[in-house]
């Protein structure tokens, strides 16, 4: 991290302290997951794509995985500002999800849950350009 | 490097927003509408050059019979069949979305499925969810490398077995097949000049006769035995294949229920007012 050090320092928004926009700091319930299974379906697609990266880097070479990792990244960069749906058309092109249709896709979205808090799109965007500290904060609005 | 970090958009799926509420309701004395108890009878056999799936096609929820004549096989792909047992909507709805995977699967690559596809994807589903979609099923089918039996527990274990039984009734319907089961089953069709009667041979008829031990030994199970023969390129599901409790007690005259049979106390019609026309306001053009 040679950049690091030129970034600017912005703490102010810092998740843990800042009451006011994130409320108050419940531990307990930010560790503990709400249901044992919430956990595992976090892990699950992570360890999914870890194996498949295995697979490919013992197939390919190490090096095919780590350019697939480079444009994964590229990828899930092109996006709408936060707070707007984006299809993320390229990145699933990439990852194959474009080939699957299952739950997640029609089952709930996330926009239409009655706990959804929309994320306050300036602070996301300062979020996404690295001036501000994530995570993003809900909206007010 | 900058620290920027984009994170990828939220995914739907299940949502767990509401479980530290439930938590907390249910501290608080709230109980939750508990489990129904289900009960099934689901079988399947492998033959000589194929799969033979039963099902009976009782429904119950609880202690009360919801539906007498439910279909409990499932379509996976045209050489792909499943039984399933447990909660109803668990079975039929992973079933499903198994099946779409799978059509996707075979538009990708244009062959034919293979069974331990759908094995591999059902068993990752279930053991996804660690029980908690409560589907137990016997999977059969016939694919290039021949005939496959395999069920599958709720929780996501499997098992290849050439002959197979779940649900309630999996007890008795073992019990029969245990006893009967020999190796190099035959099925053979020999279709009559205009009726079709197919000469049923022993897959169908052991399988008929398991599905009827579970049928009148199981509290679970009842009603009418459905049957479904999987060969080489060819499905022949055999709804109700044998109907062993019909109707006790059919009116001869039939029921007809003639119009005015409940009588009408009193009637008032309530007019709807017309909308009065607003004058010299211009339609929208178009």
């Amino acid at each position: 991290m040679e950049g690091s050090s030129k970034s600017i320092a912005h703490d102010v928004g810092g998740a843990e302290i800042d009451a006011l926009r994130f409320g108050l700091n419940g531990v307990k319930s930010d560790i503990i997951a709400s249901h044992p299974l919430q956990s595992l379906h976090q892990s699950i697609t992570k360890n999914q794509e870890d194996l498949k990266k295995t697979v490919l880097a013992s197939t390919y070479g190490a090096a095919f995985p780590l350019k697939m990792d480079l444009d994964r990244q590229i990828l899930s960069r092109f996006q709408r500002p936060p707070g707007l749906p984006s299809s993320m058309l390229g990145y699933e092109a990439l990852t194959g999800g474009l080939d699957d249709f299952q739950i997640e896709d029609y089952f709930i979205d996330p926009q239409d849950s009655e706990t959804f808090r929309p994320q306050d799109m300036h602070h996301g965007m300062e979020v996404r350009l690295g001036i501000s500290k994530g995570p993003v904060c809900p909206s007010f609005i | 490097m900058s620290k920027a970090t984009v994170e990828l958009p939220p995914k739907g799926g299940f949502n767990f927003d509401l479980c530290r509420r439930n938590d907390m309701l249910t501290k608080n004395g709230v109980h939750a509408p508990s489990f129904l108890k289900t009960g099934t009878t689901i079988v399947g056999l492998v033959f000589q050059d194929g799969v033979v799936l039963g099902a009976d096609t009782r429904a119950t929820e609880g202690p009360i019979v919801a539906d007498k004549n439910c279909e409990k096989i499932h379509y996976m792909a045209p050489n792909i069949y499943c039984c399933g047992a447990g909660t109803a909507a668990d079975t039929e709805n992973v079933t499903d979305m198994i099946s779409s995977q799978l059509l996707l699967h075979r538009y990708a690559t244009g062959r034919e499925s293979r069974v331990v596809t759908a094995l591999t994807l059902l068993k990752t589903h279930l053991f996804g969810y660690q029980g908690h979609v409560s589907a137990a099923l016997v999977l059969g089918g016939v694919d290039i490398t021949g005939p496959h039996l395999h069920t599958i527990y709720p929780h996501g274990s499997t098992d290849t077995l050439p002959f197979a039984t779940m649900g309630s009734g999996s007890l008795a319907a073992m019990a029969i097949f245990e006893s009967k089961y020999r190796e190099g089953l035959t099925f053979n069709l020999v279709y009559c000049a205009f009726v079709e009667i197919p000469q049923r041979d022993e897959g169908v008829k052991l399988v008929t006769e398991a599905i009827c031990s579970g049928i009148f030994n199981d509290l679970g199970s009842g009603s009418n035995v459905d049957v479904c023969v999987i060969t080489k390129g060819k499905v022949e599901y055999l709804r109700n294949h044998q109907k062993p409790n019909p109707r006790t007690y059919i009116s001869s005259k039939g029921f007809s229920f003639l119009k005015g049979q409940t009588e009408v106390l009193s009637t008032k019609v309530t007019l709807l007012e017309k909308p009065q026309q607003e004058e010299g306001v211009d339609k929208m053009e178009e």
